[in-house]
């Protein structure tokens, strides 16, 4: 059950599985481009204080081995195996980078993912693409983070350089120390300098194959006048409030102390039936002695107990403890309600509070999708502006609002549908009248409508917001965002939403076609989409 | 093939429920720690348990809901591990400790047959076509699982005056110390067949928890099934 991460989400590893041997696959291509996949290693500062903790092609692994490279792999273009209960205490970051070899931009790049696999299972993925970066040449992908337990975070943050812009990103200390030591670091045929805190081949090397060439390479990533954007988000991010990782919500209030190792189990513990070298995909001959998790499973099962064997009938059912401490309250403290000084607030991927006392406009939504209010709230009927407009009832097309006014917290939430908040500021989009979940009152909105042969009904309704404020939009499933390219198509039944970032385009915004394919009755309506760059249209895994 | 799946497999046991993926329970069985589960809502066990359909203690227990068509929930016994499951809804683990807690009846997964339960309408409130809102109240220390429909929703009752109204399709469960009444919100435009579309509400006042469902399908389908 891999879960979808966006930029920004983190949670805890111990969260998505109680695994500590994880796999860490990226996969990240681009035409004619090759990349160097890494990573760093960091102490508390996040600096690289021991470079035997950068893991890339010349040093696929720390010294106790807890980070391994192991090559690409099932798909993906680079992954690494981390212990994390043998990472030393020093380590407090890792960071997991690509960078492109040569000429580039990571705009280039196709889509691609960072994932982690415990026990065969796909436990997380952020997925990316080009369309999000510019001219970068690096990017940070996600980090494995330690605030009182190991955490994953999804970064997706570009670095204007290269892999030497990074280093200096988290060497910068040293690197300004020691602007002499670089140029040697960067002829690797030199003898190695005599400092022992830097053995500086191993740095050097990548310095020379992976900069586009030696020469621009210290004026990049070792000038005296530092990049000061790149360093500056990371901590950043951490510091922020999480905003919205799914299985982590923001923990308001009193955290009840979380026990130092999750589930309440010895830390060591092998997943069950984990058979050593069961890792997907792992280099055979690399397999793990049994002895290295160092310490007899649990329940006196036989270690090495192939899948499937009955787990034994329980040895007197444990009464343990849930993860968080006993009780009502720490059972559902994840789950608790998150209240920030935001008049939009996603509790969490399905559901969302609206703080109506905060702008003191009325919110209009879909009528039937309140759960839940609180306060002093007002509801009243208000027709969505399909009237007047030749809409057959019996088509479903006709939407109907309800007007949300008064002071107090409104929930929204509709048959699990993911709801994703889209903050306009005086910018357009156009909304698929389905999937239009709620929208601020003071956002002007005008119904359009799209005619076509084989649309159910007809017509598809859209409704195109302007303004400042902010539209809840829904999708079945995880959806996704394309740009806007000459030749993008998109099923009528499927499209969400497109941007309509100037008038000039929106009016040329949509052509229908009809395509017939073989065996197929030509039903389907594609919508073409036609744009500056810089637009896009999302698209839900499902055909309404 | 074994080594895709093997991630699959369950974890160790560490504890009386835990949560096998979103939707799963696991519960571990024992000979004197009999369960209530769902009727219908197995869907594998290993080891020796035995099920038994509408038990004489729930039909002195549960007489309000015993219309003729039996109990929905089932004595499970024995030793094992069974898990259950009910159509995909997010199942939420809770270890009651010395807490009670009122669930809506169809979003009652399991508990502990030591807990002391009862069952009981919703007061004042009348849920639309047939049957009635009943809620199961649980209490006592000991394991429950519920259902929910989505990531469920926990929210803080008794901050300031204001009462909590919830959409009844939505709810999940409650502290049985809140006052609880039905609220109809329906004004003068809503006759004329244009309500909001929220007809009715329940109204919660006083301290505790409410939680909610982001998903107004409270369909029992355990129940559809028979």
């Amino acid at each position: 059950m891999a879960r979808e991460f966006q930029r920004g989400h983190k949670a805890k590893i111990s969260d998505l599985t109680a695994g500590t041997d994880l796999y860490v696959g990226v996969q990240i291509a681009g035409p004619g481009l090759t990349f160097d996949i890494s990573c760093f290693g960091l102490d508390a500062n996040e600096q690289l204080s021991d470079d035997r903790y950068f893991i890339f092609f010349n040093q696929p692994k720390s010294p106790e081995e807890s980070i391994q490279q192991l090559g690409a792999q099932s798909g993906d273009t680079e992954s690494f195996r981390v212990t994390l209960d043998r990472i030393p205490a020093n380590i407090h970051r890792l960071s997991f980078t690509a960078t492109i070899d040569g000429a580039g931009q990571m705009s280039q790049v196709g889509p691609g993912y960072i994932r982690i696999v415990a026990g065969g299972e796909e436990v997380v993925r952020y997925a990316f693409t080009g369309s999000e970066f510019t001219t970068e040449r690096a990017v940070m992908l996600g980090d494995f983070y330690l605030k009182d337990v190991w955490r994953f975070a999804a970064v997706g943050q570009g670095f204007d350089g290269g892999l030497d812009a990074l280093l200096k990103n988290f060497g910068g200390e040293v690197a300004e120390e020691q602007p002499a030591a670089q140029p040697q670091a960067a002829a690797p045929s030199f003898a190695p300098p005599p400092q022992a805190a830097q053995p500086a081949p191993s740095f050097g090397a990548p310095t020379a194959p992976s900069a586009p060439a030696p020469a621009p390479a210290p004026a990049q990533g070792f000038a005296p006048p530092p990049q000061p954007a790149p360093p500056q988000p990371a901590p950043q991010m951490y510091a922020a409030p999480t905003v919205a990782a799914p299985m982590a919500p923001p923990q308001s209030g009193p955290v009840p102390p979380t026990p130092p190792s999750p589930y309440g189990q010895p830390p060591q513990q092998p997943q069950f039936g984990q058979v050593p070298g069961q890792m997907p995909g792992q280099v055979p001959g690399q397999a793990q002695p049994p002895g290295g998790y160092g310490q007899p499973a649990p329940y006196g099962q036989p270690q090495g107990m192939p899948p499937g064997m009955p787990p034994g009938v329980p040895q007197g059912v444990p009464q343990g403890v849930p993860p968080g401490g006993a009780g009502l309250k720490a059972a559902l403290q994840p789950y608790r309600e998150a209240a920030t000084g935001q008049r939009w607030t996603p509790q969490n991927q399905q559901l969302m509070r609206v703080e109506l006392g905060m702008g003191g406009t009325p919110i209009l939504a879909r009528q039937g999708s309140m759960v839940m209010y609180q306060g002093k709230v007002d509801f009243s009927h208000k027709g969505a502006g399909f009237t007047g407009r030749i809409v057959g009832n019996a088509t479903g097309q006709e939407m109907e609002l309800m007007r949300c006014s008064g002071r107090g917290q409104v929930f929204l939430a509709e048959n699990g549908a993911h709801l994703h908040p889209i903050e306009l500021q005086g910018d357009g989009i156009c909304v698929s009248a389905e999937n239009v979940l709620a929208f601020d009152e003071s956002l002007q909105y005008e119904v359009r409508r799209i005619e076509g042969h084989g649309i159910p009904g007809g017509a598809l309704f859209t409704m195109q917001f302007q303004g400042t404020g902010t539209v809840v939009v829904k999708t079945h499933g995880i959806p996704v965002v394309l740009p806007v390219t000459p030749t993008t198509f998109a099923d009528a039944n499927a499209v969400v939403a497109w941007s309509s970032a100037s008038q000039v385009i929106l009016s040329s915004q949509v052509r229908l076609r009809r395509n017939a394919y073989p065996g197929h009755s030509g039903e389907t309506v594609n919508l073409q989409f036609r744009g500056a760059p810089g637009n896009f249209i999302v698209v839900q895994p499902y055909e309404v | 093939m074994n080594q895709q799946l093997a991630g699959y497999a369950p974890t160790p046991i560490a504890a009386r429920m835990e949560n096998h993926g979103r939707a799963m329970l696991k519960v571990a069985m024992a000979t004197g720690q009999d369960l209530y589960a769902r009727t219908g809502s197995m869907v594998a066990y290993e080891g020796f348990i035995q099920y038994e359909p509408n038990p004489p203690a729930v039909r002195q227990i549960a007489s309000q809901w015993v219309t003729g068509e039996g109990a929905p929930v089932m004595k499970c016994s024995g030793d094992g591990l069974l898990y259950l499951a009910d159509y995909g809804a997010d199942v939420v683990v809770i270890n009651l400790n010395n807490d009670s807690l009122s669930v809506n009846g169809s979003n009652v997964l399991a508990f502990d047959a030591h807990l002391q339960w009862g069952v009981e309408k919703v007061k004042g409130m009348a849920k639309l076509a047939g049957q009635g809102l009943w809620n199961v109240e649980i209490a006592g220390t000991g394991w429950v699982a519920l259902t929910s429909r989505g990531t469920p929703i926990v929210v803080e009752c008794g901050r300031g005056e204001d009462e909590t109204y919830v959409d009844p399709d939505a709810l999940v469960a409650w502290s049985p110390n809140l006052k609880v009444k039905g609220k109809r919100s329906f004004k003068a435009s809503a006759l004329v067949g244009r309500g909001s579309g929220e007809a009715y509400q329940m109204a919660f006042s006083g301290e505790g928890i409410v939680v909610v469902q982001p998903s107004e399908d409270s369909t029992d389908r355990l129940r559809i099934r028979g």
